[in-house]
């Protein structure tokens, strides 16, 4: 691991920008997460290590977007590539953040990072160079729907910043594509900052080629009154790992999440969240589901966080798990962390194999073993893929999944 | 007894049937023969094999055939996959008809029928050409349009999810149908739905198995042959009388029966 010995002597980067130092300052006297954390201990460490076997180095940054080159009604930003945006119409803007006001957000996140928690963020803004990190500021209504695009090229290790400020009553449909290339790494953070009475439809589609690799990491701050609905799909990486943090700065903040990972072969696909309410009155619901075949691994991991001032919140999370081989391996752990007594949360977990009986009663209409697994899984996906905001007809994605699974 | 259109071949021949499942063994030598145009009715206490019987001539994968032959058509399929049974005519009527959350009911009853068509080198129908077909057929057991946009079986009453079988076995115009117990749990209007649904699907060329309880499906549709099911065996075959028989004289009777047996 180069980069690893790199980041410990101080020489990943010449001339590095200030919020690089701040990052490999906090990186160098411990490089790697803790492997024995509760938030590592799973993580496949030679898959992880694969991560960091292409070069960081900015070269070839020309990338076709796998989809239609000219949507209509639709705003595509490509992370690295659109220099500079500035949108304005009679009943919304966006704008792209000044390089002072994002260095100075980054850095305030930057200075209440724990190294182990945030590891995936401080590697992620030590390798990301000033283009590759995207500031911006949305505001108004009626918002054409807007796709951002982050992508790691083969040969290559890509770091991709994104920082999102939604102003007050501001409502928008945002889907983000991370696009893992054959043999490549892309670290892909996120920070979002909703403010009052602001709703974002949030959707991640996450997918990546043979040998590809993936570190994605998300955190949303909430303040009272917002609605933060995230849909979220991560397959075909040999690695990834989906790192979600929500905090509802002041609770009286509505959460919904459904996330779903799809392992074959022997991939490894984790997802972490980690959901604080931070004010009474919270709503949360989340499902996560994964789906692991062959010889993959599938891991959930969620916390959510109910300290005493959140009184009256309502969280609900619930991981929901199909098994299709005998070799594959799905670990999952919904957790509950709870001080209020007045509050009601629930958690639970189910781990299941295609249903037989289905199966059969499909089989006696005619229908083939091959088809009657595609409908159950068909049925199994909807719930997730209805809930990213994605237009169907340009992104056949609920087909793609099946042909591929 | 009346013998209708022996002169054609069987559709259907279970031949000293021997069945088990995780090694306990449910049928132990079961024969019976159905002709086109025949209406048969299997009777018997719970327990005694009759929905074994009809998911062994189905293709459940949980059941070994252990000895005896199930002949369709005259080929054996005793390793034929359910599949393959159902597109090659064969149909099974559920008891308990299985929920498939997530799957549209539209959708799965057309890559059925279209599985079925497919086999029998018709066209296959795309949404537009189904949803005329089906539009029709909806009649038979007056279900509504607005079930078809609902999850398979879904939320559906008792009632509702047995018009749901008859209106597939109509799309699926099988060359035979076992419908296990498809009177359980109607009340008298939806059974007259579904027994005229029954009727106006059958045809000379259909054999039909109905498995049930009472008479009271009977009275609506009159079986050519009855038979007596007991401990994994057919203990004694009839016309329409012997239903009547049962009914009034019990299961216990069946019981003496065996012992005499």
């Amino acid at each position: 691991m180069e980069i690893i010995e790199r980041i410990k002597t101080n020489k990943l980067i010449d001339n590095p920008t200030d919020i690089q130092k701040i990052c490999l300052n906090k990186l160098q006297s411990n490089p790697l997460p803790n492997p024995k954390s509760e938030l590592w201990r799973l993580s496949n460490k030679s898959k992880f290590s694969n991560f960091f076997e292409y070069s960081a180095n900015e070269k070839n940054p020309n990338f076709d977007i796998p989809y239609h080159s000219n949507p209509k009604d639709i705003i595509r930003i490509v992370i690295g590539l659109d220099s500079q945006i500035l949108l304005k119409k009679e009943n919304y803007s966006i704008q792209q953040l000044n390089r002072d006001k994002l260095d100075k957000y980054i850095k305030q996140k930057i200075s209440c990072f724990d190294q182990n928690e945030h590891w995936s963020d401080l590697l992620n803004l030590c390798l990301s160079s000033e283009k590759n990190i995207l500031g911006l500021k949305i505001k108004g209504s009626k918002i054409p729907p807007i796709e951002i695009f982050s992508h790691a090229l083969s040969n290559s290790l890509k770091a991709k910043t994104l920082v999102i400020f939604v102003e007050k009553d501001c409502d928008v449909k945002l889907l983000q594509v991370n696009l893992g290339k054959e043999n490549s790494s892309l670290s892909q953070s996120t920070f979002f900052c909703l403010e009052e009475n602001s709703s974002v439809n949030h959707g991640i589609v996450s997918y990546g080629e043979r040998k590809s690799h993936l570190l994605n990491s998300l955190n949303v701050i909430q303040q009272k009154n917002s609605e933060y609905n995230l849909g979220s799909l991560h397959f075909k990486f040999n690695y990834a790992r989906f790192e979600i943090r929500i905090k509802q700065s002041a609770g009286n903040a509505k959460t919904n999440i459904k996330g779903m990972q799809i392992t074959k072969n022997n991939e490894q696909i984790s997802t972490y969240t980690k959901i604080n309410f931070n004010g009474p009155n919270g709503f949360l619901d989340q499902i996560n589901k994964s789906i692991a075949n062959d010889k993959s691994h599938a891991i959930f991991e969620g916390l959510i966080i109910v300290p005493k001032i959140a009184q009256k919140t309502d969280a609900s999370q619930l991981s929901r798990n199909l098994l299709l081989s005998n070799f594959a391996q799905i670990d999952t752990k919904p957790q509950l962390e709870i001080i209020a007594d007045d509050v009601k949360c629930k958690h639970g977990a189910t781990i299941s194999q295609l249903n037989e009986e289905e199966l059969f009663y499909m089989r006696t209409r005619g229908i083939t073993l091959t088809e009657a697994s595609k409908l159950q899984l068909s049925s199994f996906f909807q719930e997730i893929i209805s809930f990213i905001p994605i237009s169907k007809d340009r992104w056949d994605l609920l087909d793609k999944l099946l042909n591929e699974n | 007894m009346q013998s209708k259109m022996k002169e054609s071949d069987p559709i259907l021949e279970v031949q000293n049937l021997f069945a088990s499942t995780d090694n306990l063994p449910i049928l132990k030598g079961v024969s019976m023969t159905v002709y086109p145009g025949e209406i048969h009715a299997i009777m018997g206490r719970n327990g005694c094999g009759k929905s074994t019987l009809s998911k062994i001539i189905a293709g459940h994968p949980s059941y070994n055939i252990t000895k005896g032959n199930i002949k369709f058509s005259g080929e054996n399929i005793n390793s034929l996959e359910p599949e393959d049974r159902a597109q090659s005519g064969i149909f099974l009527g559920f008891q308990y008809p299985i929920e498939i959350p997530g799957v549209s009911n539209l959708e799965f009853l057309r890559v059925s029928t279209n599985a079925r068509r497919k086999y029998l080198n018709k066209e296959e129908l795309d949404t537009f050409d189904f949803e005329e077909l089906v539009k029709e057929k909806l009649e038979l057991v007056k279900m509504d349009h607005a079930f078809l946009s609902r999850s398979v079986n879904q939320g559906f009453s008792g009632g509702e999810k047995k018009r749901n079988e008859i209106l597939q076995m109509a799309l699926l115009q099988p060359k035979i149908a076992i419908l296990d117990e498809t009177d359980s749990g109607l009340d008298i209007d939806a059974l007259r739905i579904v027994a005229s649904g029954i009727k106006k699907i059958s045809n000379a060329q259909t054999g039909i198995i109905l498995i049930t309880h009472y008479q009271r499906l009977l009275d609506e549709i009159e079986p050519d042959y009855v038979h007596v099911m007991a401990d994994g065996q057919i203990i004694k075959t009839g016309g329409s009388d012997l239903a009547l028989e049962l009914e009034e004289k019990g299961y216990e009777w069946t019981d003496n029966l065996i012992k005499e047996t």
